[in-house]
């Protein structure tokens, strides 16, 4: 077990190591931030001056070295347009993200797994059509159109929430379930197929046929086996929530991390495009990681085989 | 059913803690306005961005002048300023003017920052507005000179955009991040990315603001901002399409319309480039397209169609008498033909992704005109840093490219220049042109200086120095509980509102 756990943490940090190289690579392709932060008119020599400040007139290898000497000590730099440390920018924006992100998983969790049973126990009936035909809009609904009907209609016409921003519980109810229907969509419809061929499943017969009651057929016999792949895919979709939601977090005005690291790529920041894409990444090792260690716990035989 | 009244209650609970929770909207002594990117620095040597640094920073730090709605500069700091020789100028401030500690705002302090900002060390990003700026003596407490290395006639226009930090707490504080005020308005909440909150300065030196407290919140999306207008949440949004004018006056709260803004749109041409250093076939496609069917189709009319020139009415400089080149397709077509230039050989026209507004599809709209005369067009868009740099660095703009041009300080000096042979921008190289600008920056005369400019406008107009297009509309929407005068330089200031009574 210890051999293994060590083994993923070298996995790990290969990856994180992978990430951060290719990401300041790319950043350096999107071109010189000079004509960007200075004002229009800027002299030549200014913008010399101005590349120098920032360490970007060094060769490029140089750049990279101290790059990585500096983020070994969790040094990012600072941010060209915050004049102050990129992770601490990135930081910052962090709890936005996390509570937009947890709230939409645990709402669409709970949709999902609810709507993918229904469907799965009411097969050839008319719950089944309805559910999966909700889930095929979810799932098909651009994110950016949706949002901004619920705005129109919730904020505008009703006023009931506010139209964005960021703050209050009023104001996440609105990002919170744009997020969470495509989040329960996709996990419906894949608990759903899981689900059915689960019931198939010689053990399930078995246990019917023991007397066994629905309930503990449903919960220990067909869910463990049928949300393995259910994990992962959450798991997944909170990396993905957790890098920030840029179009919902556009929409919405939320202050969310996505949002500012396309700013940040915009604008050419390359200190906050960097720590931003790092922590993103190390938030998906972790994620992983995790995933692994659930696996264990819903399926003994992945368990042993380590 | 235990489990339905449960979920009943639960669903209760949280329409009332939404219902609750809600922000208050616009209240008595209470204004919102809507930024479309968020504030990014506190430091306003460090940004250059009017519509949302500066703006939010202008609350709460003093400046020696300030631009008024009516774009003309009013006193603020300085009572009363002259320009005692070509080179040297002299501000009378204002007296007992101090910050929220109590530190004074002085001839000390603004030749402080005057010197902060030229300090290489410092690296602020708005050295270059000041780098004419040679001395800076404090003459009594409340005079402060300053001395240029060349006549600088537009100084005054540029300190109303440089604001004045408190040196002594400068000393141990942060700028990038913490302020200290000295203004109107001083810092109460800032959620970053989200929203700055500014409660009324009481020991502010200058006239009592009308609001109370002021808040700025970042609404990037257009269609996020406008339904925040509509719904009542915010008092002041900018940058909206013109199509969407109409709707927003149509509804009961609010209002919507269009300014020129100070800048200019403009086809760049690549003089170096064959076939653009041909004057009749630059003079052709001036001819070839319909800059007022430009403005009626894409812009509803909102934009103000360029009088040949890159100047808009409120440059100083600006030449009246000059008219655009008419839209004739026959005229054009007998100049191309005139000129000699192979039409069939592949002409390039480029535009910066996102940059201006609806700049795609005025270049399409241009790239089909000059098709339909035999052109062989081709249309590039390009990533904005990417422009710049081919602009600047690579020299290596297309033959022809889409861009606007606006200077900060409203002045032909500036703007005109990027067309001044050795300035970083122009591809022109007219000598005659260059001279001109020498001329109209060694006097400070402002009748001489408006004749220098006329004579340097219809220069650019006779050459077609670039294909002039129209004037950029700057376009917002204020809600019916304020009033607001529309100006197209970007400021959006709480101290220029008032409640509607």
């Amino acid at each position: 077990m210890i051999r293994y756990l060590l083994g993923k943490l070298a996995e790990s940090a290969i990856a994180i190591w992978g990430v951060v190289t290719i990401v300041f690579f790319v950043t350096r392709i999107l071109g010189d931030p000079s004509a960007l932060l200075l004002p229009i008119g800027a002299s030549p020599e200014e913008m010399a001056r101005l590349q120098a400040d920032l360490g970007l007139d060094q060769p490029l290898f140089l750049q990279y070295l101290s790059y990585l000497g500096n983020i070994a000590t969790g040094d990012f730099g600072q941010s060209f347009q915050f004049g102050r440390p990129a992770m601490g920018v990135v930081l910052e924006r962090m709890p936005a993200t996390m509570e937009l992100a947890f709230t939409a998983l645990i709402l669409g969790t709970l949709l999902g797994v609810v709507a993918g049973t229904i469907a799965a126990l009411n097969r050839g009936r008319l719950a089944e059509l309805v559910v999966m035909l909700f889930a095929l809009l979810g799932q098909a609904t651009p994110v950016f159109w949706l949002g901004i009907m619920l705005i129109l209609f919730f904020a505008v016409d009703l006023r009931w929430l506010p139209t964005g921003g960021y703050g209050t519980p009023a104001h996440l109810v609105l990002p919170a379930f744009t997020l969470a229907v495509f989040v329960s969509a996709s996990i419906a419809r894949l608990l759903r197929s899981n689900l059915l061929d689960v019931l198939k499943e010689d053990y399930v017969r078995t246990a019917r046929a023991k007397g066994l009651m629905p309930r503990v057929i449903l919960v220990w016999h067909v869910g463990r086996n049928a949300l393995i792949p259910v994990v992962t895919m959450i798991g997944i979709i909170m990396g993905e929530l957790l890098g920030g939601s840029v179009v919902t977090e556009t929409v919405f005005s939320w202050p969310g991390v996505g949002r500012l690291i396309i700013q940040a790529i915009e604008t050419k920041d390359f200190p906050v495009i960097q720590a931003g894409v790092a922590l993103i990444a190390f938030i998906f090792v972790v994620i992983n990681f995790a995933i692994d260690l659930l696996y264990g716990l819903l399926d003994p035989r992945i368990r042993e085989r380590r | 059913m235990q489990f339905r009244t449960t979920l009943r209650s639960l669903c209760l609970g949280a329409a009332l803690a939404a219902s609750t929770a809600l922000p208050s909207f616009a209240q008595e002594g209470e204004v919102t306005i809507a930024l479309r990117v968020a504030v990014n620095t506190f430091d306003p040597h460090m940004t250059g961005t009017v519509g949302s640094d500066l703006s939010v920073l202008s609350h709460i730090y003093p400046a020696l002048v300030l631009r008024g709605p009516d774009l003309k500069l009013q006193p603020s700091l300085a009572t009363s300023w002259e320009m005692v020789d070509p080179t040297t100028w002299r501000f009378k401030l204002a007296e007992g003017t101090t910050y929220a500690d109590g530190e004074k705002i002085d001839a000390e302090a603004v030749k402080w920052n005057l010197d902060r900002v030229r300090d290489p060390k410092v690296g602020a990003r708005i050295a270059g507005w000041f780098s004419l700026v040679s001395e800076v003596n404090v003459i009594d407490p409340t005079t402060v000179e300053v001395k240029t290395s060349a006549p600088y006639p537009a100084l005054a226009d540029q300190l109303s955009m440089f604001l004045l930090l408190p040196p002594k707490w400068a000393e141990t504080h942060n700028p990038a991040t913490e302020t200290l005020s000295g203004g109107p308005y001083a810092v109460e909440e800032n959620v970053p990315g989200d929203r700055i909150t500014l409660k009324a300065n009481p020991d502010y030196w200058g006239d009592k603001p009308t609001f109370q407290t002021v808040n700025f919140r970042t609404i990037p999306e257009t269609g996020s901002r406008i339904a925040a207008l509509l719904a009542g949440e915010v008092d002041l949004i900018t940058g909206i399409p013109t199509s969407e004018i109409a709707r927003i006056d149509a509804a009961d709260n609010a209002s919507a319309g269009a300014v020129d803004s100070t800048r200019s749109m403009l086809i760049k041409f690549n003089h170096e480039k064959p076939p653009m250093d041909n004057l009749k076939f630059r003079q052709a496609v001036n001819y070839a397209i319909d800059k007022t069917g430009i403005a009626d189709a894409i812009f509803d009319g909102k934009a103000t169609v360029s009088q040949c020139q890159i100047l808009s009415k409120d440059y100083f400089g600006y030449n009246p008498e000059l008219e655009p080149y008419p839209y004739d397709p026959d005229k054009a077509a007998e100049l191309f033909a005139e000129s000699g230039v192979d039409l069939s050989q592949p002409i390039e026209i480029e535009v910066p992704v996102a940059r201006y507004l609806q700049g795609e599809e005025v270049t399409q709209v241009i790239a089909s005109e000059l098709t339909s005369l035999g052109l062989n067009m081709k249309i590039s868009e390009i990533e904005f840093g990417a422009f710049m740099k081919k602009q600047i660095e690579g020299r290596d703009l297309a033959q022809m490219a889409v861009q606007g041009l606006a200077w900060p300080t409203i002045d032909a000096d500036g703007m005109l220049t990027m067309f001044s042979p050795g300035n970083v921008y122009d591809y022109w190289g007219n000598e005659a042109f260059g001279k001109l600008l020498d001329e109209g920056r060694e006097t400070t005369d402002k009748d001489a200086r408006q004749k220098i400019y006329a004579e340097a406008t219809k220069l650019m107009c006779d050459e077609a120095a670039s294909g002039f297009l129209y004037v950029q509309p700057e376009t917002y929407g204020v809600s019916d509980d304020v009033t607001w005068q529309a100006r197209g330089d970007d400021w959006v200031r709480a101290f220029d509102m008032k409640p509607k009574t």
